[in-house]
């Protein structure tokens, strides 16, 4: 096996990888060697096409379908130079005071997280698009929301030259959202930090990790020639995202002195609904995700978020076949689509495990409140679509296929909670967190608040792994600003952490 | 294929280039899966293919259409919550290899652009 020698390892190169690569690329310009090792591709410019299939396959784990062990949710999350930030919509909410307040850890603080976030708005150039920009679909929402007297707010989102391709989740074609591939990676490798590609870590020690790098077939070759390689480094970033840095670790051995490594995992289950209009509106052409409505976030533990999918994840998502299935995908010019995220709990038996071969199980089952939720988010979505102007409306747990305008005052009595059933139901989550949370002592946590593994002073953890509960909203600037810490504090102690 | 036709009839009408597209995407999609997984669903095709006749005294393949879809409802609701999350797999896999497809985007009207700025009208 090969062996080579850094200062500083990161594994990962997405939202908290790409962000620790930037704020530690001041080291590497003083001479320190910097390496991102990242398990996925670099695609050229255009290499993205936009066709469903292929670009799920090459930018997610599992073609974004990752299922979790009783197989009654999915989870997509990005395998790719910039990971997630590659193919998440871009939407950049700060997390909220009161969620900081549950997370309860000592050290981190609502005002110092507010200050990292926002460091990270200007950086990538967060704003909110102008209202000629928004689709219907978007608009619709917004229209709904106001009519039922729910609240909604718009979303600042990451773009730079945006061109309505709406297909944000694919890869952007045009290269406007800026992600970590966009900005924190190339001004990382421009001040010396090297990024390698195709790069699978496979075992993690205190001053070394051993990685195999291995062509996927697409994409750009890897700066390193494949084969196995034993990379040895002062201090290493974990930054695999939270399935695959709990994994990493567990298979590493680390749960043998940290109980809870691996588990408080939350994903905040989601779904997507859809209303059809009795004309076709704009949603395939314009941003996706423009309005979020936090109207019933405190009270019954959902957010609704505009969405736009392609043709598979809409028709999954459907519940049903044959020709009443065929006849609402038929429909796709006049669908309105709303995402739901339900807030989940975090419970100690949701959790990351490994195999015998080492690979990620993720056991967790969506509890009676989480249903309760779901539930819920379908009655509000469908009561949004129809004040929206939708002529009729699929609910998964609807009673029938379609629950038709006239019958737009029953929704509650149509939408049966006894109708929320896992496995029948499709439900995903993109947002995965927890797993190697932020806390006091190695008993209760995996780190300390600079996601400084306890008792592993050269070891870091820099992803939504640290969240010791859900964040209640689209977490990437969380992730970057928790990175922001661990980057700092390696910083602030690289005289001692670096010595030779 | 016989299952696939059921879950979405428009395969019926594929050309013989629009099937075996089908079942690239299909097979694709089956060989990322773990050996494991690849069993579970060979097993479970041949239980959708054999437990009609049971009931109707057919295999799937030889019943009408209203049977077919009552089959298949039956496996969606049913209580047996392995038998209801294949049948959910098994549907995915479907409309992956039919949806996925960019030759079946004008069927549903569904027209991407790298430039969709034209396109974002208000209706």
């Amino acid at each position: 096996m090969r062996e080579l020698d850094y200062d500083v390892v990161i594994i990962g190169s997405g939202a908290g990888g790409g962000a620790v690569a930037k704020e530690l690329a001041p080291l590497a310009a003083a001479g320190k060697r910097i390496a991102v090792l990242e398990w996925g591709p670099k695609l050229a410019d255009d290499a993205f096409t936009g066709r469903e299939v292929e670009m799920a396959r090459q930018l997610y784990f599992d073609s974004g379908g990752v299922l979790t062990k009783d197989r009654t949710l999915t989870m997509a999350y990005g395998r790719a130079y910039g990971g997630s930030t590659v193919v998440y919509t871009g939407t950049s909410l700060t997390i909220p005071e009161d969620v900081v307040k549950r997370w309860d850890v000592p050290g981190i603080e609502y005002n110092d997280l507010q200050r990292r976030s926002a460091k990270y708005i200007e950086e990538n150039n967060v704003h909110k698009l102008e209202e000629s920009e928004l689709n219907d679909n978007n608009r619709l929402f917004l229209e709904g929301c106001i009519k039922l007297g729910y609240r909604a707010q718009q979303f600042p989102i990451n773009v730079k030259g945006c061109r309505s391709s709406s297909l944000c989740n694919l890869g952007c074609p045009n290269g406007a959202k800026q992600g970590t591939h966009r900005v924190q990676l190339p001004a990382a490798e421009a001040a010396g930090v090297e990024v390698i590609t195709n790069c699978r870590v496979t075992r993690v020690g205190e001053r070394s990790c051993d990685a195999v790098v291995a062509d996927p077939g697409f994409g750009l070759p890897s700066s390193w020639e494949s084969g196995e390689v034993r990379v040895n480094a002062k201090v290493i970033v974990v930054c695999g995202g939270a399935i695959n840095s709990a994994a990493l670790l567990l298979r590493s051995g680390y749960g043998d002195r940290l109980p809870t490594l691996g588990r408080y995992l939350t994903l905040h289950p989601a779904l997507i609904l859809v209303g059809e209009h009795p004309h076709e509106i704009s949603n395939f052409h314009g941003h996706p995700k423009s309005f979020y409505c936090d109207e019933f976030w405190e009270s019954e533990k959902f957010l609704l978020e505009t969405c736009m999918y392609f043709p598979f994840i809409t028709s999954k998502n459907l519940i049903g076949f044959g020709a009443e299935h065929s006849k609402l995908m038929r429909a796709f010019g006049r669908l309105q689509m709303i995402l739901v995220l339900a807030v989940d709990p975090a419970l100690e038996s949701n959790r990351v495990l490994v195999d015998r071969d080492g690979e990620p199980v993720i056991d967790y089952t969506m509890g009676p409140s989480v249903l309760d939720s779901l539930h819920r988010s379908m009655v509000a979505s469908a009561k949004i679509f129809f004040a929206a102007g939708a002529h009729r409306v699929h609910a998964p747990a609807g009673a029938s296929f379609f629950i038709e305008r006239k019958d737009a005052d029953r929704v509650e009595e149509l939408i049966p909670r006894s109708n929320v059933i896992p496995g029948k139901i499709s439900v995903a989550s993109a947002h995965i967190m927890g797993g190697c949370g932020m806390g006091r002592e190695a008993s209760d946590s995996v780190t300390d608040s600079w996601g400084r593994v306890h008792g592993s002073p050269g070891l870091y953890v820099g992803d939504s792994g640290l969240f010791p509960r859900a964040s209640e909203i689209n977490p990437y600037v969380t992730v970057m600003a928790l990175a922001d810490r661990v980057a700092e504090h390696i910083r602030d102690n690289a005289g001692e952490l670096l010595a030779p | 294929m016989v299952v696939a036709e059921s879950v979405t009839p428009e395969i019926v009408s594929l050309d013989s280039g629009g099937r075996a597209r089908m079942a690239a995407i299909i097979d694709a999609a089956l060989m990322d899966r773990d050996a494991i997984t690849r069993t579970q669903f060979g097993t479970f095709l041949t239980v959708i293919r054999l437990a009609p006749v049971l009931r109707f005294g057919r295999a799937f393949d030889r019943l009408d259409g209203d049977r077919k879809n009552a089959v298949l409802r039956w496996f969606q609701d049913c209580p047996v919550s392995i038998l209801r999350k294949g049948f959910w797999g098994l549907k995915v896999l479907v409309f992956m290899g039919y949806y996925g497809q960019e030759e079946t985007w004008s069927e549903i009207g569904y027209a991407p652009d790298f430039d969709g700025r034209a396109g974002v009208r208000h209706a």
